[in-house]
């Protein structure tokens, strides 16, 4: 029996090699898209263009605008007429009014409102400006000797782990080797297990007395293979790119990304036996692995913040498991202790997946 | 009325008819344009939400006061913080940190209370897992905010500060994250499925090889191609109005700009996308291929249009590629209509960008098809 899956899957590298386009693009695509995430996303508020208007032009207000800009988190842009034209024209994220008797009002001891309007479309870039403008006039009025500091009788020592500099590319990257390691190589093997179908090939299977876990287990093997070089790949480019480097020894990296693989390519031949032509296969994979991999794993968004129904799917999404495994690699460092579970879930999930495959393939088969 | 009866006699129209007729006994088709639009603004616009509430603490209280527990509930009362665990011991924290089962830890010393009492400064110890660097940062953030408040209460009068910032929030007073995400998600949906479906109209012919019959009718290949694409702007610009509904029903969209304005460059964008997908249909010789490259478009596309990553944050490389993603203007032009209002004129780069698109795309694959059908 053995023997016989290792000739589907070497016939299936073969088939795989042939097609130069495939192999291309193969390798290309979660290149690309590696590169793209590692470099373009971040999620960390910075460059926030705010305009100011002030209508005291005072010693005082200059140095209050100054201290709003020396945090390099804002840049000053032009505004218009009215407080509210940078915003409407989406040029400024925020429009802060500085009242003309600001200066005037401070120096007698009274109260005096600074007014800042924000663009509350994107909140989370919303609440970060509200709190920084804040904690920026708190500045402004200590290092002024406006006000006497508040005696402060409890103070937070915090301290911040495994990410000290709290560079971004340390969460993102990680999480982008489960993104593109379940898209691609499912989208692989689903292509694989369709395409026959499509030609006609599988009638010969059907009428050979290959058993469809035979057929199958032969194909994942080969997609397995596969990939394997793209993981290496796309790890190997990554690390030398954004200077990852291993926190801890990567023995359970290697297990946890070998049943990853593993658990992806099932997940390409569940939809390839499901579907009747390749553009369905795609879609499937593309669009059920890739939503289910970018936003219910914890990728970006943190799974907290799901709401109740889909929060559950997040629960039998391997990417949520592997992506535990990799910034345990890269950044936490903790090894089995924290992820033992982990690479037990994935191979779960992955067996299950193979095993209805290989269930709807029967069916499918020609009785004896 | 005569040219009415002349234009339902054009073969324009006779194309346009089968083509119609196709497209409708065709299920996943209709499968294509409906589900998974629909799917994804539910998912997307459910799942994204960036803000930052309930971080996982753990609490070891080794002082066990009024004042410790006044502390950790300041830390609660706002849904920022909630308590996973209590451990007795500093190493059983620890852990819980080192392995993720919380994100922030927190250790009250057992002096906490003399401390305040003789008017020293109590220190409290926090670690935060610092692997997600966003969450990380904004945690921080908070947990030196509540604990500086907290303190400043100690003190029984709290001066008033001498210079308050008001702050308003425009357009989105609630601050909620669904009205942020759900106009871009309309934009990514319609780059998804108008791509996909042109280009694979297209594909299917070449592939099997009916493109070839249709130049043999005495139709114009400008004709041909005018009667593809009309149909689908029809049933794409159906996928519009589901977006906007799912939009005002369950996301509750403000629609504060003119609807009509909506309407028109949701269809100047329809174009758009229509005018890529034949323009992969063009480079790709079969269905494969096609499905292969749109997603080597696709995804930088989506990635850097601002619809899930806002651009301000992204390096200055990519914040100027961006203005090159037709969805990047799609999306700006969205948002303000339905969450600002500003009325036209801040929109109209946005609006001339996707019309130079539209006209670019269209033009280059028409030419293109021509070439590969003479």
């Amino acid at each position: 029996m053995f023997r016989r899956i290792l000739a589907q899957c070497q016939k299936e590298l073969a088939q795989f090699r042939r097609d130069r386009l495939t192999v291309a693009l193969a390798f290309l695509l979660p290149l690309g898209m590696m590169l793209i995430y590692g470099f373009a996303i971040r999620l960390e508020a910075q460059n926030l263009p705010i305009s100011v208007q002030d209508f005291d032009r005072s010693p005082l207000s200059r140095t209050y605008i100054a201290r709003l800009f020396a945090t390099n988190q804002f840049i000053p842009v032009r505004s218009g007429e009215s407080p509210t034209d940078s915003l409407d024209r989406g040029d400024a994220i925020a429009s802060v009014v500085i009242p003309p008797d600001f200066s005037r009002k401070i120096k007698a001891d009274k109260d005096v409102d600074v007014q800042v309007l924000v663009d509350g479309s994107d909140v989370n870039n919303a609440r970060v400006v509200q709190n920084s403008i804040r904690a920026t006039t708190n500045f402004f009025i200590q290092t002024n000797q406006l006000q006497p500091p508040a005696e402060r009788s409890v103070d937070a020592e915090v301290r911040l782990w495994f990410n000290p500099g709290l560079r971004e590319a340390l969460y993102i990257v990680p999480g982008a080797f489960a993104v593109v390691l379940w898209v691609f190589p499912s989208m692989l093997s689903a292509i694989a297990v369709v395409r026959e179908k499509e030609q006609g090939t599988i009638l010969q299977v059907y009428s050979s007395d290959l058993t469809s876990f035979e057929w199958l287990l032969g194909k994942v093997m080969a997609y397995v293979v596969v990939a394997a070089g793209e993981a290496t790949l796309v790890m190997g480019v990554a690390i030398l790119l954004f200077r990852m480097e291993f926190a801890t020894n990567p023995l359970p990296l290697l297990v946890g990304t070998f049943v990853y693989l593993l658990s992806s390519v099932s997940f390409g031949t569940f939809i390839g036996v499901r579907s009747s032509n390749q553009n369905a296969a795609v879609q499937g994979t593309a669009i059920a692995g890739f939503l289910s991999s970018f936003l219910l794993s914890g990728f970006i968004y943190r799974i907290d913040n799901i709401p109740f129904p889909l929060s559950l799917i997040c629960n039998i999404i391997p990417a949520r498991y592997y992506i535990l495994i990799t910034r345990d690699a890269f950044v936490r460092g903790t090894g089995w202790i924290g992820i033992w579970y982990a690479p037990i879930i994935i191979l779960a999930i992955g067996c299950l997946l193979f095993l209805v495959s290989t269930k709807i393939m029967s069916k499918m088969q020609l009785k004896e | 009325m005569n040219w009415i009866r002349r234009f339902l006699e054009s073969r324009f129209w006779a194309l346009a008819v089968k083509e119609v007729q196709q497209i409708l006994k065709n299920k996943q088709f209709i499968f294509l344009l409906l589900f998974p639009p629909t799917i994804q603004l539910l998912i997307l616009g459910f799942a994204l939400d960036p803000s930052v509430t309930h971080l996982s603490l753990g609490v070891l209280d080794y002082s066990r006061t009024e004042e410790s527990r006044e502390l950790v509930s300041a830390l609660t009362e706002n849904d920022i913080f909630w308590v996973k665990t209590a451990p007795h011991r500093k190493e059983n924290l620890v852990e819980d940190v080192r392995t993720g089962t919380i994100t922030t830890g927190l250790v009250i010393p057992p002096e906490f209370r003399q401390d305040i009492a003789d008017g020293k400064t109590a220190k409290v110890q926090v670690f935060i897992d610092g692997v997600n660097a966003n969450t990380a940062g904004i945690a921080s953030g908070y947990m030196q905010q509540i604990v500086r408040e907290y303190s400043r209460n100690l003190n029984v009068p709290p001066p008033d500060p001498l210079v308050n910032t008001q702050v308003r929030f425009l357009y989105n007073p609630g601050l909620m994250s669904t009205w942020f995400f759900v106009p871009g998600v309309m934009g990514l949906v319609l780059t998804l499925t108008g791509s996909l479906v042109s280009s694979i109209t297209l594909i299917r012919e070449k592939d099997v090889g009916t493109l070839e019959q249709l130049l043999m009718t005495p139709a114009a290949a400008w004709e041909i191609l005018a009667a593809k694409i009309a149909p689908l702007f029809v049933l794409l610009m159906g996928d519009v109005f589901l977006a906007a509904g799912i939009g005002l029903v369950v996301f509750h969209l403000p629609f504060r700009g003119n609807f009509a304005w909506f309407l028109l460059f949701s269809g100047l964008y329809v174009v758009v996308a229509i005018g890529l997908g034949m323009l992969l249909a063009t480079l790709s010789k079969t269905q494969q291929q096609v499905v292969l490259t749109s997603f080597f478009f696709n995804v930088p596309i989506i990635q850097l249009s601002g619809a899930v990553a806002p651009i301000e944050s992204m390096p200055l490389f990519f914040r100027v590629v961006s203005f090159a993603d037709p969805l990047r203007h799609y999306v700006a032009i969205a948002r303000n209509l339905i969450l600002k209002g500003t009325g036209i004129e801040p929109i109209l780069p946005n609006a001339a960008a996707l019309a130079f698109f539209a006209i670019v795309l269209l033009g280059v694959s028409i030419n293109r098809f021509r070439a590969q059908l003479s």
